[in-house]
């Protein structure tokens, strides 16, 4: 039975909105496509720890700092002897315990953090579908890698470009090794970042996140080296598919040949006929890992 | 069992995430049971399943995700305020700390191995595996439980330890492998067992000295650091 009293109030209402004047925004909402451009910079610069405390440079710059450094003693070494010691590519698989090292500290920066301190509420009030942030962070990743990986190569083509001996025909060349070089670093940066992503995407735990995705990779070489002695060669030249890091020189050996090789060098990774194999699952694992990612970011904090 | 040790293990057991942990020590097994069952010669699986994987990674990220998470979660979470102004003595909070990160380490790691050292050899080397394993995961948790203490980012720095330090380094300069607790894993187990599988350059009196004084060392620095902890928020 409604008292007499509300009955009344609800007929008068007395309730008032003052205006306290707070001043309206009237300018111009920028969409979609602006959330994803300042999400992928922030990501970007949060990778290198740009815009953050110098505590949280040390790892990302020591990274980039022994990366660099061995591109210079191998630009320097060559200009010496005259011989390049280490072709683009080379480079690149050389470092893959440092990218390795990297992922594992950017990913769960760039993931973890939002999950821990819950402000995914907040960036998904915006006009930003969820598979955007997803994706802006991924991109991000990707950039971050093929950078680490390719301003070093750069460095060791500037390096080879201004002691030719060939002319402009000398640094033709050596642009034409270069590319694909490049090419074969953001192979490297697709892959890792797609999975490392994935696993940090996990859990809000920087601490668990990076060492969840260094388990993973590390988890999956010695199965290479294992599957590699079995008694059957076709399980020896399959061996590469169980690790990322071997996946991916599965795909640049039979993408890049010699460049990767060298001449004489076997490089301990025999993939014989099957390259499109390896390049199929290359594909199938970052669609996967990507696919997956998006899954976890259709439920997650909702 | 003190209450510290009941609320650490609970710490661990009690999420999802440790279930985690668990698929390393399986790939590890099934990789010995694969390679004997086709019958490869365990000189060449051998070293790759037993070193490569288990001592190599293993051993040290399983120490590492737990050393530094039985007391770095609770510093992350700021829940160690609550133990720290009990009337406790330091001491009795590190080390039934450092007991449950070893003694679950060791089960974690150790079982598996003693499983594939017997696979590769004989009992007598799955047993050496074990209890050097065992030995390992004491040290490493006392360096990463340390390290929780020393440093806001333990995970990282550690895994610059065991990527970069026993990683990459030693693999190139033979000398860092005086200084590396894997390298005394590996020179104990050869010690108890010796076979032609393992291979290293540390002696055993170097080995077993290190792998002392690293345990004690890092322990006593855990229980200083933790004497005058400043509680600080999230890092940057």
């Amino acid at each position: 039975m409604p008292e007499p009293s509300t009955t009344a109030m609800r007929s008068t209402p007395t309730g008032v909105i003052h205006d306290i004047g707070y001043q309206r925004y009237d300018g111009p909402r920028l969409g979609r496509r602006h959330v994803f451009g300042a999400l992928y910079l922030h990501g970007v610069r949060t990778t290198f720890g740009f815009g953050r405390s110098a505590k949280a440079k040390i790892f990302p710059w020591l990274v980039v700092g022994i990366v660099t450094l061995v591109a210079v003693a191998l630009a320097a070494v060559r200009s010496q002897i005259g011989e390049p010691v280490a072709t683009y590519a080379q480079f690149a698989d050389s470092m893959s315990w440092l990218v390795l090292f990297f992922v594992a500290v950017a990913a769960p920066e760039l993931v973890s953090r939002d999950l821990r301190s819950g402000v995914l509420p907040l960036y998904f009030s915006r006009p930003l579908p969820r598979s955007d942030y997803a994706l802006a962070k991924l991109l991000a990743l990707v950039t971050a890698l093929w950078l680490l990986l390719g301003g070093p190569q750069l460095v060791m083509f500037l390096g080879a470009a201004f002691t030719t001996k060939e002319g402009m025909r000398g640094v033709w060349n050596e642009l034409l090794d270069l590319l694909p070089g490049l090419l074969y670093a953001g192979l490297w940066a697709v892959v890792f970042a797609s999975v490392g992503l994935l696993v940090a995407s996990l859990t809000g735990k920087r601490a668990f996140a990076a060492g969840g995705v260094v388990a993973v990779f590390l988890m999956t070489t010695p199965i290479v080296g294992v599957l590699s002695i079995l008694p059957s060669r076709t399980a020896n030249e399959l061996a590469g598919l169980a690790s990322p890091s071997s996946l991916v020189q599965g795909v640049g050996i039979w993408s890049l040949g010699d460049l990767l090789l060298g001449e004489g060098d076997q490089g301990g990774l025999s993939i014989g006929g099957f390259g499109p194999v390896y390049a199929l699952a290359a594909v199938v694992l970052v669609a996967g890992a990507t696919a997956l990612l998006l899954a976890r970011y259709r439920k997650v904090a909702s | 069992m003190s209450t510290i040790t009941w609320m650490t293990a609970r710490g661990l057991f009690g999420r999802r995430r440790f279930l985690l942990l668990l698929p390393l020590p399986l790939v590890l097994l099934g990789l010995a049971v694969l390679c004997r069952s086709l019958g490869v010669d365990p000189g060449e699986w051998g070293p790759a399943v037993l070193v490569g994987l288990g001592l190599a990674v293993v051993l040290p990220v399983v120490s590492l995700i737990i050393g530094t998470g039985v007391l770095g979660a609770e510093i992350d979470d700021g829940t160690v305020v609550h133990i720290l102004t009990k009337p406790l003595p330091r001491w009795q909070i590190i080390l039934p700390k450092l007991a449950v990160a070893a003694g679950v380490t060791a089960v974690t790691v150790a079982v598996p191995l003693y499983v594939a050292g017997v696979l590769a050899d004989s009992v007598r080397l799955g047993l050496a595996l074990a209890a050097a394993a065992a030995l390992g995961a004491l040290a490493y948790s006392a360096l990463f439980l340390a390290l929780s203490l020393v440093t806001r980012r333990p995970v990282l720095l550690g895994l610059v330890y065991v990527l970069i330090w026993e990683g990459l380094l030693g693999n190139f300069v033979s000398g860092t492998k005086v200084l590396s607790i894997q390298q005394y894993v590996i020179a104990l187990a050869d010690r108890l067992a010796p076979t032609g599988l393992l291979e290293t350059t540390v002696s055993v009196s170097v080995a077993s000295v290190m792998t002392a004084l690293i345990s004690i060392g890092f322990t006593v620095l855990a229980v200083d650091r933790l004497r005058s902890f400043s509680v600080a928020g999230e890092t940057s």
